[in-house]
């Protein structure tokens, strides 16, 4: 594949687009699911041992790119929102997107990036004439400081449903998106006083083969998962009483946030009823 | 550079009276009388209010008069300041001034002499420097309870007549931490750690002590630690974020109050409220037997509490709080704690009126405005100068990513403190090895993982390291050599710096740094930062 050069925002690289194919084959949708399909090419999965490139746009800029060894194209996967470690494995998941090259490899947005347990080099690579992109929060993946006063959630209320994903073999609560979710449920639990919250905890147990290696989730993973969620549901002063906290495996993908399907079999739902005996959604 | 400072003028506090280097010089000449009163050992009563002059519309403040020993019959008036390396350490007492006798804080509770006191002095930022803790033993032929061999000495079963018996303490101004191993959850359920510990090195004995060793009826490992300030402690506890984004979970709830916790007190985080804490240091460092008096606990938190600390005048730069500045403990009596830095809230705009064309400052020498500029430039640099910060647990352990290219107040967050506002527990590499600077007078522990759990993010399964930290307090791999991020300010009455002293001076903490992330700073911005760092 042709890569563009550096500060040809322009040129595109040459992968098909193939309008929802991801988000069109996965079902359940929750409140953090986008409400209208992107346009996709295919996914790319792969295990790499990442680079990142120094470039310096100001503080948490920096980009992290990895190659493809099955295809050789080198991606730009600095656009996470768990970054990857130097001298550690990485697995990919991720999607092309037309964007500019600006860190030294094809752009995969959406991406996660999962760190592995195996070692491989550390390696930091200069900018070289690479400009990189500065960071970017997105607001709507910020928690307000602790002393502002927010209204709770208005009513009518009915039941409601969110999903909170992890990196493959974690069961670690990603920061600036796992505590926005949890505030929001906290938030409409208080308000909408529901008589149960269900927390299912799910782990992608079935094995698959990526770049040659093994990948699986022990169904352990599964429980801790959804113990985590409720820890810190409990942390954030939803009674454990109306919680009920259960674990499955070899779970189905679902629509959460970019829709990617595996990193969606690393989720833990949870469900906000507000009364007993309503049919499943 | 300076146009960020030049915009952000708003924040400039009112303008205040300044105060000239004269001033200090008597200062310096009283402590120096307070001194050698401590030295026949009976400081004066009422001493500390002994020379009471105007401050800021008609305040009454103190300046020093040296150590304060525990039962005595003093006022701790509403402000007292000291000279220290580079100028002058404040203490204010915002509830106005208090008698210490009858004073919890300054009394000796238990059975061997101590008070809170003893370790948080007025003249060092309320936690003690090693130039007192020897002048102390000087004064008193090391009889002094400071030296009292729980945790005063290297290990309570030498002979504590021996100078080297406290070598610690006199070199390092270290105090023996013992925590029990394994520990314990806040509800004292024992916790099962991830690690086994094998003392590698035991140079003060305590480790393999057959009393107080890690194979003793009551295992005790023994790490060596400073005080960390008994001031500014609404910062301390503030909760500005509720979630621990190191952890990955809301910050923990106090039972007792319901209310949140900081995550931010001690080095390894053993204590979640001022309560506990004051509970564990009665306990441990006083000798308190049996249940502390309830009514004491609270005394003494409230006044703790009530303390604030900051630098007040440096020798070249003149007063902190003169032409807008509003350096000095008033100000973080009266600031917002908890307050993430951020555009409309940068940090340190205590100092940013000094960046403004001041036509109407005639009094200011050359060498104070060259001062505070340096000091401008020192601020500048913290919260703008990018490096890739690397290989510390608890921040490139997160979603972060390693490395990740910020800046000093990345860590160092907190408006006023420079404290995390999220909990700071991290390792920037001050106790584990191999980037630990040499320090052979402390013990050495062998930490292994067992294998079914994830190791140390960045120094793998067997870690060598001079004082676990946080990982005392949770058994876990991931937070061995974490230690909390203490408050920025007062450094200049307290030195050495870091957790287990290993930085002498404030360039030798920013040397540290320099080295341990690559930074490249030049010798200018080295001054400038440790400029910036001692008018903290
Ligand atoms: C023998 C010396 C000594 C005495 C006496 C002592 N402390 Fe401390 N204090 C320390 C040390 C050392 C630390 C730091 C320990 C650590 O980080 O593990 C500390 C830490 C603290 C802190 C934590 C501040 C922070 O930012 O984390 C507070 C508050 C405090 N002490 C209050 C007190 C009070 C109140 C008393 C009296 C009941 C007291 N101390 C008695 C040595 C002492
Ligand atoms: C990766 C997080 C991190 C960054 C970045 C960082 N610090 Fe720190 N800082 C810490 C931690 C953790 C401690 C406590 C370490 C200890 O006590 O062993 C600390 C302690 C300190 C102290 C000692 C305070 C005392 O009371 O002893 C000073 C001063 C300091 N830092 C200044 C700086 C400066 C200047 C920079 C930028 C050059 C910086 N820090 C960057 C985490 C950080």
């Amino acid at each position: 594949m042709n890569l563009p050069r550096p500060h040809d925002p322009r040129k595109r690289h040459g992968i098909a687009l193939i309008a929802g194919a991801v988000f069109a084959s996965v079902v359940p949708t929750f409140a953090n699911t986008p409400t209208k399909p992107p346009i996709r090419a295919a996914p790319v999965t792969f295990v790499s041992c990442p680079i990142y490139r120094d470039t310096d746009q100001g503080p948490k800029s920096g980009c992290w790119l990895a190659d493809d060894y099955a295809t050789g194209v080198r991606y730009d996967i600095g656009q996470g929102r768990t970054k990857p470690q130097v001298g550690r494995m990485v697995l990919v998941e991720g999607i092309p997107a037309p964007a500019p090259n600006l860190c030294g490899g094809a752009v995969l947005k959406p991406v996660h990036t999962s760190p592995l347990a195996s070692t491989c080099p550390a390696v930091i690579l200069p900018a070289e004439n690479f400009p990189g992109r500065p960071f970017v929060l997105r607001l709507d993946h910020v928690l307000p400081p602790a002393d502002v006063v927010r209204p709770l959630p208005q009513g009518p209320f009915a039941n409601k449903r969110w999903a909170i994903e992890f990196d493959y073999r974690s069961d670690f609560l990603a920061y600036q998106y796992s505590e926005v979710i949890l505030d929001a449920i906290a938030r409409y639990v208080r308000a909408s006083h529901p008589i149960e919250v269900r927390v299912e905890g799910y782990a992608a147990t079935r094995p698959y083969v990526v770049s040659g290696m093994r990948l699986v989730e022990p169904p352990q993973l599964a429980e801790d998962r959804a113990d985590r969620v409720a820890r810190a549901l409990r942390r954030l002063g939803v009674d454990r009483k109306i919680m009920r906290v259960r674990s499955s495996v070899n779970p189905r993908p679902a629509a959460i946030d970019d829709g990617l399907a595996q990193p969606s079999l690393r989720r833990v739902t949870i469900r906000v009823e507000l009364a007993r005996n309503r049919p499943e959604r | 550079m300076d146009q960020t400072i030049m915009s952000a003028r708003t924040f400039a506090g009112p303008h205040q009276r300044r105060r000239g280097s004269r001033h200090h010089r008597r200062c310096a000449a009283l402590s120096i009388a307070g001194a050698l009163a401590a030295v026949s050992g009976m400081a004066p009563a009422g001493a500390g209010s002994a020379a009471v002059a105007p401050y800021h519309g008609g305040t009454a403040h103190s300046t020093g008069t040296g150590y304060w020993t525990p039962n005595s019959a003093r006022t701790f008036p509403r402000l007292v300041e000291y000279p220290d390396a580079t100028g002058t350490i404040a203490v204010l007492n915002a509830d106005g001034p208090t008698a210490t006798r009858g004073n919890p804080f300054f009394t000796a509770l238990g059975t061997n002499g101590r008070a809170c006191v003893t370790c948080h002095q007025p003249d060092d930022g309320m936690s003690v420097s090693v130039a007192t803790i020897r002048a102390r033993w000087r004064a008193t032929g090391g009889r002094d309870p400071l030296f009292a061999a729980i945790d005063g000495s290297n290990c309570p079963s030498l002979p504590q007549n021996l100078r080297k018996s406290h070598s610690l303490l006199l070199h390092h101004g270290l105090f023996r931490i013992a925590r029990p191993w394994p520990p314990r959850d806040p509800d004292g359920r024992v916790i099962t750690p991830q690690f086994t510990i094998q003392v590698v090195r035991d140079p003060t004995g305590c480790n393999l002590d057959p009393k107080y060793g890690l194979y003793s009826r009551h295992p005790m490992i023994s790490v060596f630690r400073r005080p960390r300030p008994a001031a500014n402690l609404k910062y301390v506890t503030a909760v500005g974020f509720t979630f621990d984004p190191k952890d990955g979970l809301p910050l923990p709830i106090d039972p007792e109050t319901g209310l949140r916790m900081s995550g931010n007190i001690l080095a390894d985080a053993r204590a979640g409220t001022l309560k506990a804490q004051v509970l564990d240091a009665m306990r441990t460092h006083l000798q308190v037997r049996g249940n502390p008096n309830p009514a004491d606990v609270a005394k003494v938190i409230a006044f703790e509490s009530s303390l604030y600390t900051a630098q007040i005048a440096d020798r070249v730069g003149g007063s902190l709080t003169a032409d807008g500045a509003t350096g000095g403990p008033e100000a973080l009596a009266t600031g917002k704690p908890g307050e993430l830095n951020s555009p409309q809230h940068p940090q340190w705009s205590e100092f940013f009126a000094w960046a403004r064309k001041n036509r109407a400052r005639p009094s200011a020498t050359p060498a104070e405005r060259a001062f505070r500029a340096s000091v401008l430039r020192g601020i500048e640099l913290f919260t703008k100068k990018t490096f890739l910060v690397r290989d510390s647990a608890g921040l490139n352990s997160m979603n972060f990513g390693n490395p990740v290219r910020n800046t000093c107040n990345f860590c160092h967050n907190m408006n006023r403190t420079g404290m995390d506002v999220a909990p700071g527990q991290v390792d920037i590499g001050t106790t584990n090895e191999p980037r630990a600077d040499p320090q052979p007078g402390l013990p050495l522990f062998k930490l292994t993982c067992a294998p079914q759990f994830p190791p140390q993010p960045f120094l793998g399964r067997v870690v060598y390291t001079h004082d676990p930290g946080y990982a005392l307090t949770t058994g876990k791999c991931a937070d061995i050599g974490k230690i909390t991020i203490q408050s920025l300010r007062g450094l200049a009455a307290r030195p050495p710096y870091f957790s287990n002293g290993s930085a002498p001076t404030i360039r030798a903490v920013v040397d540290f740094y320099n080295r341990r992330y690559r930074i490249g700073l030049t010798e200018r911005e080295k001054r400038d930062l440790t400029n910036f760092l001692s008018v903290l």
